[in-house]
Order: C-alpha cells, then sequence, then structure tokens
C-alpha cells in the first residue's frame, strides 16, 4: 500500500466526471487488495457511464465482478464481504433501485457495527446515480434524504469531478457504510482533479461562491444550477453565498451556519422531494441555532418525474425558480415566512 | 480558401471534448473521406472526415488538450500553398465534415 500522501500531478489535470470516479477506483483498488467492485454493467462493459472502463481488465474478474439485476442481493453480498473484512464498491445503476437494496443497506450494512459492539464493522461503498435526465418515474430520483434519516449511514453526494475523486477515496477507506450518490447530468461536466492524490475529508461543505444577502445551500448537480441562478441574481443586485454540501451525512453545519449567520437568510436547494427533504433538516437545524434566519426551501413540485422533457422541466427545480425564491425570500419581512413553499399538483 | 475546423454544436451531453488523435501533420493534405482527427466526448469518440479534399495547415488543439464545440481545431486550406493567416480568421467557413462516432 502506498501512503495518502502520495505524489501529485500537475496542476491542471482536467477530466471528464466519469474518469475522476475511474481513477479513484483504480487507484483505491492498486493500493488495498481488499476493495472489490460489484454491479450491473461494471466489468466488460465499463459501467453504465463508462465510469469502470479499464477495471476489469486491469484487476480481473475476481475484483471486477458483473452481477445481476438483483439490487437486494448484490448489496446483500457487499454487506457480508465488507463485514468479512473486503472492501467492496457496489454499484446500483439508478438510485430508484437502491429501494430493493434498503434491507441490506439500512438493516445490516448500517446496523452491523451497533450489533456487534464494534466487533464488525461494513466497510462498504454503494455507489448510485440520482437525478432526472429524461428517462421518466422510476429513473429519476433523487431519494438522498431517506438516507440521512438513518443512523450509521454516512452519504456522500460530490458536484464536481475533484469532489467525486476525493470524496470516493474517503469513502473506499472509511468504515462505512457509505452512500455515494452521483448524478446524471454531472456525467457530462468537466473539472480539473485537485493536485494531491489523496482523499477528501467527509462532512465538509465547499463555498462555491461568496455573497453578503443570502446564503444558497445545495448539493449534487443542483449546485450548478444554484450558481446559475446566482449569477442571475447578481445582476440584478443580489449577492448569493452559495454552499455545496458536498457530504449530506454527516452534515457541515458549521458551515452553514456560518454562512447563514452572516447572511441572515438561508435558500436549501434539492432535486428530491422538500418534504422531510435535504432542505427541511438543514434549515430545522440552522433555525434551532439560530432562530432570527429566514429560510425558504426549493426542490422537485409534489410530483413523479414524467417522461416527458416538459413535465420533467416542470417538476424539478431549474435557476429561474431558484431566483424566484431567493428574491422572496429576501424580502420577506420576518424569520418564520415560507416564502417559496410547495404548491400541490395534480390535487387529491 | 482558408477553412476553420470545428465540431458545430450543440450536441447533447457535450460541454467539451479532448482531442485524441491527429492522424495528419501540419502540411499534410488529405482526400475526401478520410480520417482527420480523433476526438472523445463524455460518451463516445468521433471519427471527424473531411468531406472533400483539402491540406491541414495549423493545428490550434493538440492531442491531449480541450476544447469547446464550435471552437477551432485546426486551420485548412484548399490547396498547399494558399497564405494561412496569423491570427485565427473567425469568419472562415467552418470546413464540411462528417463523423463517425464510436
Amino acid at each position: 500500500m502506498s501512503s495518502d500522501a502520495a505524489p501529485g500531478r500537475p496542476a491542471g489535470t482536467k477530466v471528464f466526471f466519469r474518469e475522476a470516479i475511474c481513477r479513484a477506483l483504480r487507484e483505491e483498488m492498486e493500493r488495498d487488495e481488499r476493495v472489490l467492485l460489484l454491479g450491473q454493467d461494471v466489468a466488460a462493459f465499463g459501467g453504465p457511464y463508462r465510469e469502470t472502463a479499464g477495471l476489469f481488465e486491469r484487476f480481473g474478474p475476481e475484483r471486477v465482478r458483473n452481477t445481476p439485476v438483483a439490487e437486494a442481493g448484490t448489496v446483500g453480498l457487499g454487506v457480508g464481504a465488507a463485514a468479512a473484512g473486503l472492501r467492496p464498491v457496489v454499484c446500483v445503476t439508478y438510485m430508484d433501485f437502491l429501494t430493493l437494496a434498503l434491507d441490506p443497506l439500512v438493516n445490516y450494512a448500517a446496523k452491523i457495527r451497533f450489533k456487534t459492539g464494534g466487533q464488525l464493522t461494513a466497510p462498504l461503498v454503494v455507489k448510485t446515480t440520482a437525478g432526472a435526465k429524461g428517462q421518466g418515474v422510476a429513473h429519476s430520483q433523487c431519494l438522498e434524504a431517506w438516507l440521512m434519516n438513518v443512523p450509521g449511514l454516512k452519504v456522500v453526494a460530490p458536484s464536481t469531478p475533484a469532489d467525486a475523486y476525493g470524496l470516493l477515496k474517503a469513502a473506499v477507506r472509511d468504515d462505512g457504510p457509505v452512500v455515494f450518490v452521483d448524478h446524471k447530468r454531472l456525467f457530462p461536466t468537466t473539472g480539473e482533479l485537485p493536485e494531491l492524490d489523496g482523499p477528501l475529508p467527509l462532512g465538509r461543505a465547499a463555498v462555491r461562491r461568496r455573497g453578503a444577502d443570502l446564503t444558497v445551500v445545495t448539493y449534487s448537480y443542483m449546485t450548478r444550477v444554484a450558481l446559475e441562478a446566482a449569477d442571475r441574481l447578481a445582476a440584478g443586485g443580489l449577492s448569493c453565498e452559495v454552499l455545496d454540501l458536498r457530504t449530506l451525512a454527516p452534515l457541515d453545519l458549521e458551515a452553514v451556519c456560518g454562512s447563514a449567520g452572516r447572511t441572515g437568510a438561508l435558500l436549501t436547494v434539492e432535486e428530491g422531494q422538500v418534504t422531510c427533504g435535504v432542505g427541511a433538516e438543514v434549515a430545522f437545524r440552522v433555525r434551532e441555532r439560530l432562530p432570527h434566519v429566514r429560510v425558504a426551501r426549493v426542490g422537485a413540485r409534489p410530483a413523479p418525474v414524467s417522461s416527458s422533457p416538459a413535465l420533467e422541466a416542470f417538476v424539478v427545480p431549474d435557476a429561474a425558480r431558484v431566483a424566484e425564491a431567493a428574491q422572496s425570500l429576501v424580502k420577506a419581512p420576518t424569520a418564520g415566512a415560507t416564502p417559496g413553499e410547495a404548491e400541490e399538483v395534480g390535487g387529491a | 480558401m482558408i477553412h476553420r475546423l470545428i465540431i458545430p454544436g450543440p450536441i447533447e451531453d457535450v460541454e467539451e471534448f479532448r482531442v485524441l488523435e491527429w492522424h495528419r501533420a501540419e502540411g499534410g493534405s488529405f482526400a475526401a473521406g478520410e480520417l482527420i482527427v480523433e476526438v472523445e466526448t463524455q460518451k463516445a469518440i468521433i471519427e471527424v472526415r473531411a468531406e472533400t479534399a483539402g491540406v491541414l495547415r495549423r493545428i490550434l488543439c493538440r492531442a491531449g488538450e480541450w476544447q469547446k464545440l464550435d471552437q477551432p481545431l485546426a486551420l485548412i486550406s484548399d490547396a498547399p500553398d494558399e497564405a494561412v493567416p496569423a491570427e485565427v480568421p473567425a469568419d472562415a467557413p467552418a470546413l464540411d465534415v462528417v463523423f463517425d462516432v464510436n
């Protein structure tokens, strides 16, 4: 095994998002022979987004294994392998089908350390892809808020190739279990890798844009949407600070409170549902500490994501909705007002 | 005439691409249908072929470098002895190309 402080690479090594994931996996598999990869199409096919390309050729069928369309069985296999001393990365192509694997993930992986008094751990990473991108009701969901609700689970959701690289490495080295959530709309993006090869610590948010008038807290692909909204708002004289959580569990409440305490207004932006969502949790915990901070949430409208592009765009937040919610929030007279609250869709 | 070699956009899911390999050196000529350059997008490798014969005069984006859609990868001339301007002429027409996507 090499040390954490491996030599760096030249600054400015630009990669596709998928290459950042692939590089992190390859380096961690080289570093630790206990790391193995399981999932649908991860072997010779090279991954649904080509994010495991070349790993089967490099590490062989012992360590890179295709699995059937059987998420519960695959994650269960991962939990068992982790408890027995391996460090599996299990790929679940669509986050929607992580629902099938909640039993091994929630009832076994997240509990094993508690149940055995620390004698066993589950150093398992479940890597899955969330987000709406033209694939309809059951291939579009962002269910990460459900996972935040489970003690013992860590949840990571990066927005850049550099963070995907560093956080995936951290997830592999963590005693887990960690759910690593990427996003369909991040795969076409590019970015520069960090100069150092090491992991990024879990649980630390990153400021993506400095601002004075309000704090926008977001993560994953919505970071890009929030930054676009912040650009538009800046043109109208409103200055947004944009915080990318990067890790949802553990949550970097210090960073969020530091920013929201300064600006006095907090807007949460997520692609998933707002009811019991990431924003609800963040906003409540901020208000526990800082009751004067005005809060509002933006998230998916309460309807499934349609296969129709027009209806998908209606349900999922975009920069215009984020900007509108931000403007309403800063105009709100007092803390406690909740402008931008979710509208009912469809009726009952 | 001087042409710009570009990959015209928009292409779904492509923001930027990386030049993989030039199949002609500067000064090299190519016939209609011949492979000039291969580029890699997030999803695919694209072989860029000329619709008509020409000469690769100046490479603006070398192998391993990145470019955006509609931005020039190279300057192409119809004849080998045409003068190539020092600055990239923004009004030079785009070379007609065909793509093979792998």
